[in-house]
Parts: structure tokens; sequence; C-alpha cells
């Protein structure tokens, strides 16, 4: 943030009057219901159906959540974890290419990064569905090429299917986390001031060292950024594990709206929800001192 | 960073965004002004709403016009007919808030499932029926008077009631289907499909257990509560569905499921590879059911309409076109007269007979405890 | 890394990208027997030359439209306002304003979606297009702000500061000289916002009361039947901005390219191999 000369005055409220809308709205509609949440999470229900929970500090509520579902969130954690790697893998190199090889392209090909995501999500998971089904073209290209046996041999086809499988989950998120993993990248490569890999090419470094040695480390905060854009959605994420997913794939988000819309059980997914956010928001807090935050919403 | 090469991308983003929005406004407003002057009519005019499921009534054509318009046109009520309900929780979470807030709902009939009437009704949450007002209701047949879920017969007439049974692609089967047994075939692993709807899936269970789902208690549930769950870790169950099961049979993903019947007879015409049965220990029998929520302000239009729908030549078109189990006395024989719709009176999946009648039991009431723990049992195993 | 692998790398990455998009278009010329659109029988344009033949889809879309269209408008005042605030004024409490938009931007949809729900709830307000209103801007508000900001970072305000000091009515400066220069960041905001708004489900799904979005829509059509009108809208919407996208390119490639050259020959040089 550039330092600027500060005129004394009108001035000295400008900033407050120009951020108070915006807060006003993050007090109102963000801050309080996380309280609220808070609140719910400690209070218990006075009738089954009935809307108005007392606040007695009932503590169990998040042991009983914890115990519960437990599995399923470490299930979540495990799978938005496995996604990102895999966004990372695919990423990366896509970012790098992008960046450094786009040339005359590089606007094109970061346009292309993001428009599949200009039609719905949901019409484009229900189409991951079609392709994926079992008599779908996905799995017909695999047994041509003779792959699903080994497919199986690694657990990415279960039982001659890969709709309704952990796998189909991973991909799912792994496909929706993508740009969010390439457009912070790029931005973060993109800044690698040029001289630096001049220099590090009159030393007589090779690409590979190069590699390593400056543009890796230089990225690492973009890729941070990646990770945390990509890890936080899927780990909260509920529309992949009901389309893609069986009933062994379920992840956190269903167990939330399943408390929550079938369950009438609010002070247990407020819990939950609560245990869901902090956790996140840990994540966030620790690795934001080396987070690249221009890069966080893209280039 | 070259500063002007985001500055240029920036300016097609915002480009894109104008022509985005021209593009996107035109029909919008067109339609803006179409819906501008339904409602002022409907500002004059008595008005009537209704929220259902999809597919549940006759659509009718240009030339012929579906029951809801034909309402319309005999009595000048305006009525707006949404098809919204898709699940039976989610819309009860969805109409729990203003409820329960003693606000009134848009709605002057909804349709809900049978169990989530008995919830509404428990919790006085809707108001009895201007009975005097539908002559017609003396059609309801004599088995679905005074029904469980509404043991004074004050705040429901049901709408339409079904079979829940198994639907099956014989080509993906290889053979004929009998029994519940058979949807826990290995030969059928990974290819079968279970509904979220507790009762149903849990109801058929335990009619293969021996057990009575009419009673039902959390212990004599046991069995089937576990047999899904034994199934379940053996990757015998491919998904719990809703309705979207049909998505899975008809792309081959299922080769049998739990399934109602009238979506099966509906689907059939398109795929004919799909049957269905009703298990040799016995089908659910269902029943979505009309009720009035509380403080509904058109209840003169709202009487209008079940009186009109339980005019036996009103229910048999809707009948015809929806494939269920009609609630109204004499529809068969309507059916049976034009030889375009004599053979779904002979059809026992939608005019049971003594026989078939025996084989379905309704699912019985559960107390709120008891609920709450089948609630809790299944979504561990639905994985919710 | 070799020039192969990386070619490679944006094949399989494209390729992942556009795979279902590849069968909403197909689909969307696709003549369905029954009631889903899911399997492929033969081609049609029939369901091109009737678009808004299904009309609870429609009003869907055009709901999720007008809602997106005022979700963006409140999330790019309030955004904008506050990005410029951060980036042009040193204050008080800066770094917990800042905590708080990255905060609200990584907030899982489903946590917002909750406890959205259940402060409607406590306070008794009717769900529906405004509660989907209030929600939609608050997701879209982190994403303006920090964009914004990103963007603002970038600019030299010397300008602004001289006309000041010169004497220029602060509302000539801000019409001159700032309004030019924040458009385009916030323009790209708002645009980057009304996606945002037309494609969430989470959110919404949680705070819609009786209110229809396009995807609410789709995730009821999906129980019971997926007319190709949905594929053929979605298909609408994509070649929109694949259009605007191929124009803004272009554009790049033809007239700005000229002033780019010194950064081009940079990157060039720059590249690894």
């Amino acid at each position: 943030m550039p330092a600027l000369p500060r005129s004394p005055g009108a001035r000295r409220w400008a900033p407050y009057a120009l951020l108070a809308p915006g807060l006003l709205w993050m007090a109102l509609f963000f801050l309080l219901p996380l309280a609220a949440l808070v609140r719910m999470s400690l209070s218990e229900q006075t009738q089954r159906f009935s809307l108005d929970a007392m606040f007695t500090g009932r503590v169990a509520n998040y042991t009983e959540v914890l115990v519960q579902y437990g599995p399923v969130l470490w299930r979540s954690l495990a799978f938005a974890g496995v996604a990102t790697l895999l966004c990372g893998l695919i990423g990366y190199p896509m970012a790098y290419a992008i960046s450094r090889q786009g040339g005359r392209w590089q606007p094109l090909l970061l346009g292309l990064v993001v428009v599949p995501f200009f039609t719905s999500y949901l019409v484009r998971t229900i189409a991951w569905t079609t392709l994926l089904a079992d008599q779908g073209p996905v799995l017909a290209l695999l047994s041509w090429l003779g792959l699903v046996s080994p497919l199986e041999r690694l657990g990415l086809v279960v039982e001659g299917r890969i709709l309704n499988t952990a796998a189909a989950v991973i991909g799912g998120l792994t496909y929706n986390g993508l740009p969010f993993m390439v457009l912070p990248l790029v931005v973060s490569l993109e800044k690698i001031d040029p001289r630096l890999l001049e220099a590090a090419a009159d030393l007589h470094a090779r690409g590979g060292r190069t590699f390593r040695r400056v543009i890796w480390p230089l990225s690492l905060p973009g890729l941070l950024a990646g990770v945390l854009l990509t890890f936080i959605p899927a780990a909260g994420d509920l529309v992949n594990a009901q389309y893609l997913g069986g009933p062994g794939n379920r992840m956190i988000g269903n167990s939330l709206q399943n408390l929550l819309l079938v369950q009438n059980r609010y002070p247990a997914a407020a819990a939950l929800g609560v245990v869901l956010m902090v956790m996140l928001s840990l994540l966030l807090v620790l690795s934001l001192g080396k987070l690249d935050r221009d890069s966080l919403t893209g280039p | 960073m070259p500063p002007d090469l985001p500055l240029s991308r920036r300016r097609f983003l915002a480009r894109s965004s104008w022509a985005l929005i021209g593009v996107t406004l035109a029909p919008s407003l067109a339609a803006c002004t179409g819906q501008g002057k339904d409602s002022e009519a409907a500002a004059k005019a008595k008005r009537l709403v209704i929220s259902s499921w999809p597919l549940y009534i006759d659509p009718g054509t240009k030339d012929d016009p579906g029951s809801v318009e034909r309402f319309s046109k005999q009595t000048g009520i305006d009525v707006t007919y949404k098809e919204d309900i898709n699940d039976p929780l989610a819309f009860f979470s969805r109409i729990q808030p203003d409820l329960a807030a003693g606000k009134r709902l848009p709605q002057d009939i909804i349709v809900p499932t049978y169990w989530v009437a008995q919830r509404l009704i428990d919790l006085d949450w809707v108001d009895p029926l201007p009975l005097s007002q539908i002559p017609n209701a003396a059609n309801l047949l004599p088995s679905l008077d005074k029904p469980s879920w509404d043991p004074s017969g004050r705040f429901s007439l049901p709408w339409q009631t079904g079979i829940t049974g198994i639907a099956y692609n014989i080509e993906a089967t290889g053979r004929e289907l009998r029994s519940v047994d058979d949807l826990f075939d290995p030969a059928f692993r990974g290819k079968v499909g279970f509904l979220t709807e507790m009762r149903d899936t849990i109801g058929l269970l335990m009619l293969a257990d021996g057990q009575d789902p009419a009673k039902p208690s959390f212990r004599s549930a046991e069995g089937a509560f576990n047999r899904l769950e034994q199934a379940k870790a053996d990757g015998q169950i491919r998904a719990f569905t809703g309705n979207d099961y049909q998505d899975d049979l008809l792309a081959g993903n299922f080769a049998a499921c739990v399934a109602w019947s009238g979506d099966v007879a509906q689907l059939s015409l398109e795929q004919p590879k799909l049957r269905f049965v009703v298990p040799e220990s016995g089908g659910i029998r269902f029943a979505d059911v009309m009720v009035m929520p509380k403080g509904a302000p058109h209840r003169d239009a709202a009487a209008a309409w079940m009186n009109f729908v339980y005019d036996p030549v009103n229910a048999a078109r809707i009948a015809a076109a929806v494939n269920y189990i009609s609630p109204v006395r004499g529809v068969a024989e309507i059916l049976a007269r034009d030889p375009a719709t004599a053979a779904m009176a002979r059809n026992p999946l939608m005019f049971p007979d003594a026989a078939m009648e025996r084989r379905l039991t309704k699912f019985g009431p559960l107390s709120p405890e008891e609920e709450s723990r089948f609630d809790a049992r299944f979504a561990a195993i639905t994985g919710g | 890394m070799s020039r192969l692998v990386l070619r490679c790398c944006l094949l399989l990455g494209y390729g992942l990208l556009f795979a279902p998009i590849a069968v909403i278009v197909l689909f969307s010329f696709n003549d369905p027997a029954g009631r889903f659109n899911l399997v492929w029988r033969q081609p049609t344009a029939a369901n091109w030359l009737d678009p808004l033949s299904d009309p609870g889809l429609t009003g869907a879309f055009i709901t999720s439209l007008l809602l997106a269209l005022a979700a963006s408008a409140v999330a790019t005042v309030l955004g904008s306002l506050m990005a410029y605030a951060l980036v042009r004024y040193r204050c008080r409490g800066e770094r917990v304003v800042n905590l708080l938009l990255v905060l609200l931007l990584t907030t899982p949809e489903v946590v917002m979606g909750v406890s959205l729900l259940n402060l409607f709830v406590q306070l008794g307000v009717q769900r529906g297009l405004g509660t989907l209103l209030v929600s939609h801007s608050l997701f879209c508000l982190s994403f303006v702000a920090l964009t914004v900001k990103a963007r603002l970072g970038g600019i030299d305000w010397n300008l602004e500061d001289a006309a000041m000091d010169l004497g220029a009515r602060p509302g000539r400066v801000f019409r001159l000289i700032t309004l030019p220069r924040i458009l385009p960041g916030v323009l790209a905001a708002a645009l980057l916002s009304f996606s945002l708004s037309l494609d969430d489900v989470i959110v919404s799904s949680f705070t819609a009361g009786e209110a229809v979005t396009f995807p609410l829509y789709i995730a009821g059509a999906f129980q019971r039947e997926i007319s190709p009108q949905i594929h053929v809208l979605a298909t609408m919407v994509l070649v929109a901005s694949v259009a605007m996208l191929a124009a803004g390119s272009l554009r790049q490639l033809g007239v700005s390219s000229r002033f780019r050259a010194p950064a081009s020959f940079a990157r060039g040089s720059g590249s690894s191999g």
C-alpha cells in the first residue's frame, strides 16, 4: 500500500465514511449471524419443531456432533485435501505455461480458464453425471483403452463404475477448484521480475535450477492463495457429494444440510457450522502472513 | 508485472458484463410486462394459490385444457398452481419458520405427504377444511376415510395415493424381480437404489422382515435398519435418492430400486424395459394430501377447488395423466368407458383390487421421540 | 519444465475444464424421448427455436438475472467504497477490516447459509427475494472489495493529489481523474459478482424461502424433468461470455499489443524453457 501524504481536516473522517456502509453490511449480515450461530450452538431447543431455542450454554452440543460427525468431518478435509493437491498438480503447470509461454494468447488462455464457470454450477455437475454414467463416454473410453481393471485396482473405479464413488466426488471438487488455483498462481508468476530470471541465466543457471531457486519460491504466496481458495470451498461443499457421490462419500456440508432441513436439530447444526468455520478460519489466519493477498481475487 | 495487461483484460471483462446484461435483460423486460398484466387481473379476480408436486396433474393441451385452466374458466378464480414440492422434509423446513411464527403462507392449499400433514395437524398449523362447502368430499374412498394421519378427517383430503414398491430394468437385471431380497442380490451390487424417504425404504424392509409398519416402533424397525446398514457397508447400495431415481433408472445406473408406482408407469412410456413390482412381502401405501395452512386467505376458492377435483369426471382426467391411485370413488368406471383409458381401469396399481389392497400397508404414526430416533438412525446410514 | 510437458498439461487442463461444457452444448441439441434430457437420442434444433417453452425455468432464469443485477449493484457500491478507502487513506483498524474481508471471502458457503438462515428465522424475517439479495450481496461484497483494492493498488494517485492541491473542486477531481481510473476495476468486480450470484446454489438453498432462482429450479428439475431448455439457456450464457471474451482478446491482440511490446519482450526472454 502506498504511503500517501495526508492533509488534515475534512479528509480525516473520509475513510470511515467510505468504509461505514460496507462495514455495517458485514456487521449486520456476517458478524451478527455468526454470533447468533454461536449462541444457537450453545442452546437447547424447547420443542422439536419450535424455532425458539433457549440459551443454556450447553457445550454438549459440540461433543455430540463431534462424536457423530467426526468421521464425516475428516473425510471432508481429506477429500478437499486430495482435490487441492490435484488442482495444484494440474494447475501449476497450466499457470506456468500461461504466464511464461502464453505470449499474445495469454489473455485468451486466461479467459478460457474462467469461461466454463459462466455456465451454471449445477448444470455442469449434472453434465458430469452424464459423462461418468455407467453407460457414459468416460467409462466407454476407459474400457476401450483397457484401463478399467487397472483403475479398479487403484480404487478409482469401483465395481465397474465411477459415478457415485469417492473418486467422482474428488474429481468434481478438483474440477470446480481448478480456476481458483490457476488464477492466483498466474498473478504470482506474473509478478516475478524478469530481470531476476535474466540474472539467473547470466549466471549460467540451467532451467531446472532457475525454477527451483527463483521461480518456485517466488510463486509460493500465490500457490498458498490458490490452496486456500480451493481447499476452503471444497471442504464446505455439498453439491458434488450429492450428485456425484454415493452413500459412503457424503461430506460435512451434506450433514449440515441434513441436520438443519431433515432432522431440524438447529443447535447441533449450529455447533457443526461453528466447528467448520473455526477450523477453516484458523487455517486462513495461520497462512495469512505468507499469503499474496492481491492474488486472492485473481488477475 | 506489465501494468497495461490486466487493465485491458479488465476492460474486456467490463464490456462483457454490459453485453451480458443487454442480452439477458431484453427477454426479462418482456416477461415483466406480461407478469404485470397478470397480477392486475389477479387483484380484481378471486384467487387461489396451490403448492404441489411436479407432474401431479393433467397439464392439458391447447385444444384440451388441463384441470387448472378448466377450473379457472368455470369459476372465474385465478389459480397459481406451483409445482414446487420436491422433497417432503425440505418443503416442511421451508414453511416451518413462518408457520411457527404464526405467519400466513402465500398458499391456500398445500399437498404434503401424509406424515408431514400429520405433523402439521399435530402442531396446529393447519385450518380445518370447510367440508360443508365440499359436497363432493362424499366421493372419498371409504378406505381413506378418517385415516391414521388425520383421525378426525377434518383437516385433510387425499390428492392422490400410491404404492411404494420395486422398479427395475429387465435388461439390466436379466430376470423378473419378485421380492425385497432381490434388491440384496450380490449380482446387482452397486446398482441398487433406495429412497431417502425413510418411511418408504424402512417400511418396505420392515415388511420383508415380517414386521408391521402400520405400528412402527424403533425396536420392530431394528432389523430393517441393520439390513440397510449392512447393504451399504457391502457396497450393495449405489445411492439414496429422492425422485431422481428416475434419472438413474433411465441412464442405466440403477438395475433396481425402491420406487413409486405412478412414476414408473409414466417412465415406462419412454423406457419400455422398466417394470414395477409390489414385492411378495407387501408394498407401502402412501398418500399426498391437501391441507389448508393456518390462516389461508382464500377459503371459498380452496373449497371450490377441492370440490372440483373430487368430482369423479375431473378426478378421472387427473388419474389418467398421473397414473397414481385416485382417492375418488367412481373413477375406474369412467376410465373404463373410454377405450383410450380402459386398460388403466384394469390396472391393479391404479385401482387395487381386494387382493392387492391386502398386500399394501400404510406406515403408521410415530411419536415425536420415536421419529427423532428413526430420523437420526436413518440419517446415519444414508450419510446425510 | 519442457515445453512439451507444459503443452500437455495445458491440453489436459483445458480438456477437463471443457468436458462438461461440451456435454451441455451437445445436449442442447438433443431430442430426448421423454422428460429427462440425460441420454443422447438424436439431434434437433427445436430446443433452440423455443428456448422459453418451460415457463417455470424462464421465470427462474429471469429472477436469477434480476437478483444478480441487484446483488452485484449493492456489492459493487459498498465494496468499491471500502476498497477506495483502504487504498487511499490510512486509518485505524485497517488490518481488522482487511482480515474481515478475507474471512468473509473464505467462509464456506454452507456456514454462511446456515448462519443467515438462523438469523432470519430468529428475527422472524420472511425469506424470499429480499433475503436472497442480502445473502448474495454479502458474499459478493468481499470479492468486490478485494478485487478493486488489488486493482487500485497499482494506480499512481499523484495526479489526483496534484489536482486537489491546485484547488480543483473534489467533485470535478472525482469525475475527471478518479472515476476513469477506478472504473475498469469496479466493472470487472461487478461482472464477477454478477456471475457469482447467478451461479449460487448453496447459500440460496438456505435463504430463498418461496423464491426460486435458476440453480434452485434446476435442483428441483433434477427430481422430475430435465428439459433441454436448461441446456439451451446454459449454452446461451456461455456463448455470450465466449463472444465477449473473443472480442476482448481480438482487441487486445490488435490494438493494445503495441503498448505491451516491452512486457512481451521481457516475458519472451525470461522464459526458462
